[in-house]
């Protein structure tokens, strides 16, 4: 119904798209972009990011305190020069064009990288700014780049790219900012038309809807939505605890690499009760430390959905336990699924025989596991998970934290988004 | 038990019994009725603690145990076997979780009895024949959302010499019709039969936009009604002035703001509330609303916000006795301008929001995706 009303209501206006297919052509007859000067110029926008006039533009988004001052520093780290540097070299490896003579051949060749060409960045919304981020890695490695904005943009990424683009006019040609509504699949399938590949970022709807848009001549380069959680075996000291529950207060369990539940190596529900107990305490106080970023109605949402949860609760199936707005849910099945999310994960039993099979189904699904066990299990449970379609291990803490140059997903983004080109001399 | 029939019959909607324990009594007894016959609400009940006796006087209502909307999706509670339900309707909630909600013959008719006094009250019904224009979905085979069997119900509060539809039925799905809407309604404008518009307020504001934008003036009648339910949630960006809703309606359509009436009801609490001249939803003999905090569910005092709850002793074959919608309320003790005595609420808003930011795999299902 909402459709038929967004169709009617025309809101968004169509883009030119003869005009932009002149500008696109232009573009790609330019000389390559220089990433030095993508690099420099976002290190300038980096810098720029301590003026108070940014945090004052996130504060009025209604984001907390805190969470401001967290986003800017890991945002200025992350457009910082020799953080970019370094992940051109981490994942692009070799960049300079090298000459070499195959093997079995007395004809040289020369090998290198290049552009896709022109990608179509179809984004969702659920990191503030993730547009702007997938963007730049287009312009790291020398695309062109049509951004088609997420319906709930709050404005970040577009202005974080005009910026950018007042700091090096060389990148502003490479850049087109669309606000074109995901139900305009006419002017999207156009758009996927004009570009080499389209970079999706969301869930199974978006995806889905972007493979339908994109004709088999062109790539699709997908970033699905994923699950990450804890898996713990063995006793437990609280500071594990501590580290899965920071994990979940700071980033609201809503990211693909948020700790959505704590998976205990056991077949005894009572002892999940028990720890979920234990942990709901620690969330709790973990909590407290930062300020609940949902708002009024999402905490009415979550004091409903918590409640119905201890409605439906029985001994030997599922149990709820509560402390200061968080809630912790024992359930007495393995099966993996995101939680309520602000502070509401779920503590569940899984032997780690059952774990292949357990996680079989979620192919492509997966993402980040907080491992916490004894040092000698250690190596045998990372390759048992790894073995699933997990690509991480790490800390609680660091769950939602990159190192740079990280790989995404199990990929390098920046070499998805280039090609690699011979020539034989 | 009848002794409902007291409450829920009674001419003047909004003055309290005479019998002033009645509603008290009549919750009890319901109360005590559901935890004969649902043992699954029984168990709730206690595990809460709860026992009927605890309700000696109305301040003590609170305590009865809520459900929530998104436990009735999710688990079936009925007291009566499910052979003995006479209409079924389900809410149209998020994707695949519907509250199913079924009335016995009992409750239908104490039910019916109480819209018809309800209505009556309020002017809606007629003997009057009229056009209808339902701004909303025909029914059909295909579907049984609560708000289709709503607007088909509220098509029988005037004998009706024809119905068309804004949403008409393909036989597999709807298409849009406002075309058909329109050439209906200049027909309609031109009988002396007044017209009578059924829907959501959304298509009602887009039908006149579009009218008043090819420059159509109606005069559709004094008697001609609009009458409109399912509220204004979902339509994110469409935040219609209310005001100005009501301007257009008499510039575009002829029908003055004494004859448009905004509903609220919910298919997991089977009644009404008519928005009054001043834009409260007064609170009629048969039930009370009690405002809960968005942490605990304790009650709120009045003038601050919270969860929407309500407690009726209306229908026997569910325990909908007391049930908390996802709505955010805030209540208000009368009187009020527009000449009513009976407290009232007003709508905030509701529980989560659209358009969570969120990258977790099968979380939308949660989240989001709240549209109607």
């Amino acid at each position: 119904m909402l459709d038929v009303i967004n169709k009617l209501m025309g809101t968004a206006e169509k883009p030119d798209m003869e005009a932009l297919k002149q500008r696109v052509s232009a573009a790609r007859r330019l000389p390559a972009l220089d990433r030095e000067k993508v690099i420099r110029a976002c290190g300038a926008l980096s810098r720029e990011l301590a003026s108070p006039e940014y945090a004052a533009m996130l504060s009025g988004l209604g984001m907390p305190e805190e969470k401001i001052r967290r986003e800017i520093s890991l945002a200025a780290e992350m457009l910082s020069e020799g953080y970019l540097r370094e992940r051109v070299k981490t994942e692009l490896g070799e960049t300079e064009d090298a000459v070499f003579t195959p093997f079995g051949s007395a004809r040289p060749v020369k090998r290198g990288l290049r552009p896709l060409g022109v990608l179509l960045h179809i984004s969702a919304g659920n990191v503030d700014a993730l547009p702007a981020f997938s963007v730049i890695e287009g312009l790291l490695t020398g695309n062109v780049n049509l951004l088609k904005l997420p319906r709930e943009d709050n404005g970040l990424s577009a202005a974080a790219l005009e910026r950018l683009c007042v700091i090096e006019p060389a990148i502003e040609p490479f850049v087109e900012v669309l606000d074109v509504p995901s139900t305009d699949t006419e002017t999207l399938a156009a758009l996927a038309g004009l570009s080499d590949a389209v970079v999706v970022w969301g869930g199974d709807e978006a995806v889905a809807a972007a493979r339908r848009l994109a004709r088999p001549d062109t790539r699709l380069i997908e970033w699905g939505h994923k699950l990450s959680f804890a898996y713990f075996s063995g006793a437990q000291a609280d500071a594990a605890l501590y580290s899965a529950a920071e994990n979940i207060c700071m980033t609201e369990q809503l990211y693909c690499s948020s700790c959505q539940g704590i998976y205990l190596d056991t077949d005894d529900f009572e002892e999940v009760c028990r720890f979920a107990e234990r942990f709901a305490a620690i969330l709790g106080e973990v909590s407290e430390k930062y300020p609940f970023s949902g708002g009024d109605r999402i905490r009415a949402q979550k004091t409903l959905e918590l409640y119905t949860e201890e409605l439906e609760a029985r001994p030997n199936e599922k149990r709820v336990f509560r402390a200061n707005g968080a809630g912790v849910i024992a359930v007495n099945d393995g099966a993996l699924e995101a939680s309520y999310q602000f502070r509401c994960p779920w503590v569940k039993p899984l032997k780690r025989e059952r774990l292949p099979e357990t996680l079989a189904p979620y192919k492509n699904r997966l993402q980040t596991v907080f491992l916490s066990c004894a040092d000698e299990d250690k190596d045998a449970l990372s390759e048992l998970l790894l073995k699933t379609g997990v690509f991480r291990i790490t800390d609680g803490r660091l769950m939602s934290r990159e190192y740079c140059g990280m790989p995404h997903d199990g990929e390098y983004p920046l070499l998805r988004y280039m090609k690699r080109v011979s020539v034989e001399i | 038990m009848d002794e409902r029939r007291k409450l829920f019959l009674k001419r003047d909607p909004y003055s309290p019994p005479k019998d002033g324990a009645l509603f008290l009594r009549s919750v009890r007894a319901l109360t005590e009725h559901h935890i004969r016959n649902c043992p699954e609400y029984a168990r709730i009940l206690e595990e809460r603690g709860f026992s009927p006796d605890m309700l000696r006087s109305e301040e003590d209502l609170y305590k009865l145990p809520v459900i929530p909307t998104l436990y009735l999706k999710r688990n079936r509670l009925f007291s009566v076997d499910e052979k003995e339900l006479r209409v079924k309707a389900s809410s149209s909630g998020t994707k695949g979780k519907k509250s199913v909600v079924g009335l016995d013959k009992k409750s239908l008719r104490l039910g019916i009895g109480m819209m018809f006094r309800f209505f009556k009250y309020h002017g809606i019904i007629s003997p009057v024949p009229v056009n209808y224009i339902v701004l909303g979905y025909e029914p059909s085979a295909h579907a049984d959302m609560g708000a289709i069997k709503t607007a088909y119900g509220t098509t029988k509060f005037a004998p009706a010499l024809s119905r068309t539809y804004a949403l008409k039925d393909t036989g597999s799905d709807y298409e849009l019709n406002l075309e058909g809407v329109k050439r209906a309604l200049i027909k309609a404008a031109k009988s002396p039969f007044p017209v009578r518009f059924v829907g959501f307020p959304p298509y009602m504001y887009f039908l006149m936009k579009m009218l008043k934008d090819e420059g159509i003036r109606l005069k559709t009648g004094r008697r001609s009604t609009v009458l409109l339910g399912g509220g204004w949630k979902g339509f994110s960006g469409l935040e219609i002035d209310r005001e100005e809703f009501l301007r257009l309606l008499d510039e575009v359509l002829g029908i003055g703001r004494e004859r448009c009436f905004e509903f609220y009801s919910a298919v997991e609490h089977p009644m009404a509330y008519v928005k009054c001249s001043e834009g409260h939803f007064h609170i009629p003999c048969y039930s009370r609303v009690i405002i809960r905090d968005i942490a605990s569910l304790e009650p709120v005092k009045d003038g601050e916000a919270g969860l929407l709850s309500f407690v009726t002793p209306l229908v026997t074959s569910m325990p909908l006795v007391s049930v908390v919608t996802d709505d955010i309320a805030v209540r208000h003790e009368g009187p009020c301008a527009c000449g009513l005595n009976a407290p009232y609420f007003d709508l905030l808003g509701r529980a989560g929001v659209a358009g969570i930011k969120t990258c977790v795999s099968g979380a939308n299902e949660f989240l989001g995706g709240k549209n109607a």
